[in-house]
C-alpha cells in the first residue's frame, strides 16, 4: 500500500512477531495440556509432549464437574442472547420512528447509560438483585445485560437505513407494526441482529463478574467461574495433592473449544460487523 | 387517534427497554450513592452518617493505594493500548496475499473474543517459572534464577497492562486498518512520484489520516481501562494484591467480603466521579473530530 520495500519487509516481520505472541503461548498450553502429569512439572522449552497423554483431562473429569457449569453457561448464554437481541430490536425500532414525540428523551436516557459502567455499580447491583430475590439464580445471570445503550443503537442505525417511502407505502396498506417489523426492518437489520447476536454469545460464554457476584450456590456456578478454581490451582474436592499444571491447561483447553468452533462460524459479523456498524454507531 | 394509539404502541415496546435500564442501572446508581450516606453492612443500612464513609475512604491508605493503583494500571492500558495496535494495522495493510492477511488478523484478533479466566491462564502457563518464557531466557543467559512473574510486585503492575493490551491489540488494529483502508490511494501515489520514503508517507499521510480514530481508541480504552476489574481481580494473590487491586476490586472486597455495603458503595462512587471527570476531560482537550 506504501509503495516502500523496506516498510513493506518489515511488515512480514512485525506480523509474524506478533502472531507467534498469540501462536506460542497457545501451542503451548496445548502441549501441557497433553503431557502427563510428571511431564508437565519439568521445565524447559517443550514445542512437543514428552509423550502424548490425556492424564490432564482424565484428572480434571475425575475432580472437577464440567458438564454442570457447562449446561448453566449454555442456558444463561442462549436465553440471555435471545432476550438481548430482542430488547435491543424493539429500541431500535422504537428509536428510529421519526414522528414519535419524546423520541429524543427515550433516547437521551439510554444514551445516558454509557456513562455508568457496570463495574463502577457492582456492590449496588449486588443490593439490588438481593432485594429482588434474584441471587443465586440463572436468572439473575440472564437479566444482567438484558440490553445495551450500544445494541440499541446499532439497531436504530440499521434501521433508519430502509427507504421511508417503502414504509409509507407498507403503512398506506394497513400492515400492522408485527408486519412491518417482520417484512421490513428485520430483514434489512440482519446483519445488526446477527453482530448483536454474536457478541452476546461470546459476552455471555465469558461472563465472569456477574457469577462471582450473584452466584454462591455450587449447582448454579458457569463455566468460567469453575475454570477459574481450576486454572487457580483451588481443587475442590481434595486438599492433599494439588492438581497438575497438565489438568489445569486441559481445563483452557475445554473451554477455549466452543468458541473456536464458533468463531469461524460467527467472523463475519464478529469482525466486519464491528467496524461497520460500530464505529459508524 | 389513529396516530395516538399507534404512538401507544410504540411507547409500550419501548418500555422493556427502560424498565430494565431503570431498574438495574439507574436504580443501582441511586441505591449506591444513597448507601455511600448509611453505616450499612450485610443486614442492610442502618441510619444516615452523613459523610463519615467519604471521609473514612480519604484517610484510609488501602483506598489511595487502590487509586493510585487504579490510574497506573489505566495510563499504562491507554498509552500502549492505544498507540502499538497502529503498528500492526499498517503492517497487515502491505501484506499479500489476501488470504495470508486475514490469517493473521484473525489470529491476532481471537484473544479478544476470550475471557479473561483463559487469558491469564493461558499466561500463566507461557510465564511460570518452568515454562517456555522462563526456559528461553535461561537459556540465553539473561537470567540465573527463574523469573516468579505472577506472584510478583514488581510484574504485577505492568502484566495486567501487557495482557490487556495483547487481548486487544487485534480488535484496536481492525479499527485502524478500517480506516486506513478509506484513504485516498492517490496521495500516495502522489507521494510517491515525488519520491517521499516510506517513513515519510507513514508521517505525513497516514498518521494525519489515523489521528480521529485514534482519538475515539484513546476514549474506549481510557474509559475501559478505569474500571479495570477481572483482570486485576484474577491477577490478585498474596504477594500482588497491592499491586493490583484496583477501586473497583477494592469496592467488590469491601462490599460482598467484609460487607462493609457503606464504604463499598463510598469507593463506587469516588470511582463514578474520577470516570466522569475523565470522560468530560478528554472530551474537552481531544479535537472536535476524535470525540465519541
Amino acid at each position: 500500500m506504501l509503495r516502500a520495500k523496506g516498510i513493506r519487509r518489515l511488515s512480514y516481520v512485525i506480523m509474524a512477531l506478533l502472531a507467534a505472541s498469540m501462536i506460542v503461548p497457545f501451542w503451548s498450553v496445548l502441549v501441557t495440556a497433553f503431557s502427563t502429569r510428571f511431564d508437565s512439572f519439568q521445565p524447559g522449552i517443550h514445542l512437543w509432549p514428552a509423550s502424548w497423554s490425556v492424564e490432564g483431562f482424565r484428572t480434571l473429569f475425575s475432580r472437577v464437574d464440567f458438564g454442570l457449569p457447562f449446561t448453566n453457561t449454555l442456558i444463561v448464554t442462549m436465553t440471555g442472547t435471545a432476550l438481548h437481541v430482542a430488547l435491543a430490536t424493539l429500541g431500535g425500532y422504537v428509536l428510529a420512528q421519526p414522528g414519535l414525540p419524546g423520541r429524543q428523551l427515550i433516547g437521551g436516557i439510554i444514551l445516558l447509560t454509557l456513562t455508568i459502567p457496570s463495574q463502577v455499580i457492582l456492590v449496588p447491583q449486588f443490593v439490588v438483585f438481593r432485594q429482588l430475590h434474584l441471587l443465586n439464580t440463572l436468572t439473575a445471570l440472564v437479566i444482567s445485560d438484558a440490553v445495551s445503550a450500544f445494541s440499541v443503537l446499532l439497531m436504530k442505525t440499521y434501521f433508519e437505513q430502509i427507504p421511508k417511502d417503502v414504509l409509507e407505502a407498507a403503512r398506506m396498506d394497513g400492515a400492522r407494526h408485527a408486519r412491518l417489523v417482520w417484512d421490513f426492518y428485520l430483514p434489512m437489520a440482519l446483519p445488526g441482529v446477527m453482530t448483536i447476536a454474536a457478541f452476546q454469545v461470546v459476552s455471555r460464554y465469558n461472563m465472569f463478574t456477574e457469577p462471582l457476584l450473584f452466584i454462591t450456590d455450587a449447582s448454579k456456578i458457569t463455566l468460567q467461574i469453575a475454570l477459574k478454581s481450576v486454572v487457580q490451582g483451588k481443587d475442590t474436592v481434595s486438599t492433599s495433592d494439588f492438581i497438575g499444571p497438565n489438568a489445569q491447561m486441559a481445563g483452557v483447553v475445554i473451554s477455549i473449544l466452543p468458541l473456536l468452533i464458533f468463531y469461524p462460524l460467527m467472523q463475519r459479523y464478529l469482525v466486519r460487523g464491528l467496524t461497520i456498524g460500530g464505529v459508524k454507531g | 387517534m389513529r396516530s395516538l394509539r399507534t404512538h401507544l404502541v410504540l411507547y409500550l415496546l419501548v418500555a422493556p427497554v427502560l424498565i430494565y435500564f431503570a431498574l438495574f442501572v439507574f436504580y443501582p446508581l441511586a441505591q449506591g450513592i444513597w448507601l455511600s450516606f448509611q453505616k450499612a453492612g450485610m443486614m442492610g443500612p442502618q441510619g444516615f452518617v452523613g459523610l463519615v464513609n467519604y471521609r473514612k475512604i480519604f484517610v484510609t491508605g488501602a483506598v489511595w493505594d487502590a487509586a493510585w493503583n487504579t490510574v497506573a494500571i489505566a495510563a499504562g492500558i491507554t498509552v500502549f493500548g492505544t498507540v502499538i495496535p497502529i503498528i500492526p494495522a499498517i503492517a497487515l495493510a502491505e501484506i499479500t496475499p489476501d488470504p495470508l492477511r486475514r490469517a493473521l488478523q484473525t489470529t491476532i484478533y481471537t484473544p479478544y473474543l476470550l475471557s479473561w479466566v483463559i487469558i491469564i491462564g493461558v499466561w500463566m502457563n507461557t510465564l511460570s517459572p518452568i515454562g517456555i518464557v522462563n526456559a528461553v531466557l535461561l537459556a540465553l543467559h539473561i537470567i540465573t534464577e527463574p523469573i516468579i512473574f505472577f506472584a510478583s510486585t514488581t510484574w504485577a503492575q505492568p502484566l495486567v497492562v501487557a495482557q490487556t493490551v495483547w487481548k486487544d491489540m487485534g480488535f484496536h488494529a481492525l479499527i485502524y486498518y478500517a480506516a486506513l483502508m478509506s484513504i485516498d490511494p492517490e496521495m500516495i501515489e502522489a507521494a510517491t512520484m515525488d519520491g517521499a520514503k516510506g517513513w515519510h508517507k507513514i508521517r505525513d499521510l497516514i498518521l494525519p489520516h489515523l489521528a480521529p480514530v485514534i482519538g475515539v481508541v484513546f476514549m474506549l480504552t481510557l474509559q475501559g481501562s478505569l474500571h479495570t476489574f477481572d483482570s486485576a481481580y484474577l491477577m490478585s494473590n498474596g504477594r500482588t494484591a497491592e499491586k493490583v487491586t484496583t477501586l473497583a476490586v477494592y469496592a467488590y472486597q469491601k462490599g460482598l467480603l467484609q460487607f462493609d455495603l457503606g464504604m463499598a458503595s463510598a469507593a463506587g462512587v469516588v470511582l463514578l466521579v474520577l470516570c466522569l471527570l475523565v470522560a468530560v476531560l478528554s472530551r474537552w482537550l481531544l479535537p472536535k473530530g476524535a470525540r465519541v
